[in-house]
């Protein structure tokens, strides 16, 4: 659906490029997960294709049309979703849905037809009449999220939709998000909770620095990561058997061991007690997406 | 039109839910219209009577000392209280505040009315003036040339009926004394045109107007700096609303706002102003009426540039509150909002060429007291649309600036 090729952006005096030349495919009709730290250059790439920025270099093409004229040919077929909640405090939830249903230029039975719906996905029927200003965190979350869906998107760009939510509200949102691509919608979601992005992203890219680190569904990326025993101990080794481990960076006492065979952790485990050093912690298998994020991001860290 | 009649609902809303910026728009003008308007009553009337008391103690007692009194209570400046037994008796009501001047007529004074100076060896005594020391120089110095000019007239009047007598000339049995023609009216001279100067309610009915339709920045930027923070002018670009709509739907509303301020501000010169015992304000008819409505327009496309120029150069509602705050009272200071243009010295009238505010009080007096045609407010309007024109532009530029 959604072809991002060698996509460039520099923000008028700054001295790295947000994206440096990003490839992306994104297919239709899933739930893609964009995850980075601070300054990866998420919010960027979502801007881009909001049409809110335009690239320095590279195409953006969504069904082989240039996105630019894909916009001005449908402009409701990409929706935003931003971080903050984008819409008036001082109008109630049903004044701030007819205010962007009618920017969209809804009119008559569409924009009645456009905001029952969303009301309905966003299970905002309790609290219509309600000013936004005086919704909860989780309620305004969602929203935010009716709002997107006014102009039934084919694309949904949704960045960070769950911060400062509490966990009911996040559990709804995500099983919501989750139910958009059968409905025909496209979702890119932005995230820093991991455990979000594996529930719901079929697909994931991982950014940093403005370029990308990891790409694929959730087993390829988490596939590509090598199995491994991680474990601390009560004192150092004895140095034979530390030459065959790997210090683990923050303690002096924690080791990684690079293998998925059971026989060889159950013989370092033997070597070990021989050596009258007791295991406080063991963790063996492949990693998951924190793990393989951490490992990929730690030198871009920023914040 | 769905989506501009959308963003103008949205205003609409937001402005009726926005209980200061509804007060900055329409309960501050109008207080300051009824008080300036009633504390300034004075100021803008030449030859109005003149809040100050006297008493007049007659010694003599004769037909000439009773005319001298006549002619001082009928000139009016200065207010008459009952007369005072004596000389103690009018240093007292002087001490116990009941009065600030005090005229003594001294025993004799008709007989000697024609005998100034002892010319005939007999010293003549004067009147005496008591005066309160606190009271301003100017208005003793009034009163007493008040008291000269009343005296010189009695003299005269004396002297020529005595004269008639003397040459026999035809007097009318009924002839009373003469009011001479001292009369004399002031007209006051601003710039190269001769016209009234402002009424208090003439000056301070568009005057405040014009202060308060500028005071359209404190809801618009409170709007525009939500829409900015929260990220709904994002939210707004990615659906493909172009920012010049925005503007277009922020315009409107508030001139409309303006508009029924503009009734407001006027129905309370007309109606209000006189309950409270001010003078009522006159409109001007006919096409005359349609000018001061084009004023009234161009002053609002001015208000509203402003208020969108303050709102994007603010990054919080504090910012906007200070910056447009600041700014309306230093236009409406140096524009002859709080200090009327015509009292100003030359140069601060030259600095006032600069304030937006002026150039829009100017229009409307323009209309309202020199009766001036189209083309005589045409070049005052040009500047406030260029004005509107400049900020709006600078407006536009600064959001699209941030966006990229």
């Amino acid at each position: 659906m959604l072809a991002i090729d060698d996509v460039s952006f520099r923000y008028s005096g700054a001295p790295d490029a947000a994206l440096a030349a990003v490839n992306l495919t994104i297919p239709a009709d899933g739930v893609y997960g964009l995850l980075g730290p601070n300054g990866a250059g998420k919010t960027t790439l979502i801007s881009l294709l909001s049409g809110l920025l335009t690239a320095t270099g590279g195409t953006l093409r969504i069904d082989g049309q240039p996105l630019a004229a894909f916009r001005r040919e449908h402009p409701q077929a990409i929706a935003l979703v931003p971080q903050e909640h984008a819409f008036y405090p001082m109008l109630t939830v049903a004044e701030n849905l007819a205010f962007f249903a009618g920017v969209l230029g809804l009119a008559g039975h569409a924009r009645a037809a456009a905001i029952e719906a969303a009301v309905a996905f966003a299970r905002l029927e309790q609290v219509a009449g309600k000013r936004a200003e005086q919704l909860s965190g989780g309620l305004r979350r969602r929203l935010n999220l009716a709002i997107g869906l006014l102009g039934a998107p084919r694309l949904l760009l949704l960045d960070e939709p769950t911060v400062g939510v509490d966990p009911q509200s996040r559990s709804f949102l995500l099983e919501s998000i989750a139910r958009l691509p059968a409905a025909g919608t496209t979702v890119i979601y932005t995230s820093h909770y991991m455990e979000e992005v594996e529930a719901i992203c079929q697909r994931i890219a991982i950014l940093a620095r403005g370029q990308v680190l990891a790409e694929g569904t959730l087993a390829e990326l988490l596939r590509d990561g090598e199995a491994a025993a991680e474990f601390e101990l009560d004192r150092p080794p004895p140095a034979a058997i530390a030459a065959m481990l790997e210090a683990m960076p923050g303690c002096d006492l924690k080791f990684r061991l690079r293998t998925g065979s059971t026989a060889t952790l159950a013989a370092l485990l033997e070597q070990l007690a021989g050596a009258s050093c007791t295991v406080r912690q063991l963790a063996f298998g492949r990693q998951n997406l924190e793990q393989l994020f951490m490992r990929l991001t730690r030198r871009s860290l920023r914040d | 039109m769905t989506r501009l009649a959308a963003l103008w609902r949205k205003e609409a809303i937001a402005l009726a839910r926005d209980r200061h910026g509804l007060a900055a728009l329409f309960v501050m003008p109008v207080i300051f219209i009824l008080v300036m308007t009633m504390a300034l009553h004075d100021a803008f009337m030449p030859g109005a009577s003149i809040d100050v008391t006297y008493a007049v103690a007659d010694l003599d007692g004769s037909p000439q000392s009773r005319a001298l009194v006549d002619r001082l209570a009928r000139a009016g400046s200065f207010r008459a209280s009952p007369g005072s037994t004596g000389d103690a008796d009018a240093r007292a009501g002087i001490r116990g505040g009941r009065h600030a001047l005090a005229l003594v007529i001294p025993a004799g004074f008709g007989e000697r009315l024609l005998v100034p100076g002892g010319i005939d060896g007999q010293p003549t005594e004067p009147l005496t003036l008591l005066v309160d020391p606190t009271l301003n120089p100017a208005l003793q110095l009034a009163f007493r040339n008040q008291t000269a000019a009343a005296l010189g007239a009695l003299r005269a009047d004396v002297l020529t009926k005595r004269a008639g007598k003397m040459f026999g000339l035809p007097m009318a049995p009924t002839a009373g004394e003469r009011d001479w023609p001292d009369e004399i009216v002031a007209v006051a001279v601003q710039n190269e045109r001769s016209i009234r100067p402002p009424s208090s309610v003439q000056q301070n009915v568009p005057a405040w107007l014009v202060f308060a339709m500028f005071f359209v920045v404190i809801p618009i930027s409170s709007i525009f700096v939500i829409e900015r923070q929260q990220g709904t002018l994002q939210r707004l670009a990615a659906m493909g609303t172009p920012f010049r709509l925005i503007l277009a739907g922020k315009m409107l509303p508030f001139f409309v706002v303006n508009q029924v301020q503009a009734l407001a501000m006027v129905a309370v010169g007309i109606y209000g102003v006189p309950l409270l015992g001010g003078e009522a304000l006159q409109m001007p008819q006919g096409i005359a009426l349609l000018h001061w409505w084009l004023v009234s327009a161009a002053v609002s496309i001015a208000a509203v540039g402003f208020a969108l120029l303050v709102a994007s150069l603010s990054q919080t509602t504090q910012q906007a509150s200070v910056i447009g705050g600041v700014g309306n009272v230093l236009m409406a200071a140096i524009g002859g909002i709080m200090v009327p243009k015509f009292l100003m010295p030359k140069t601060m009238q030259t600095l006032a060429g600069f304030s937006p505010m002026a150039w829009a009080l100017d229009a409307f007096h323009t209309v309202m007291l020199r009766h001036g045609d189209l083309a005589a407010i045409l070049p005052d309007i040009l500047r406030l649309l260029a004005f509107a024109a400049a900020t709006l532009v600078a407006a536009a530029w600064i959001n699209r600036r941030e966006a990229g």
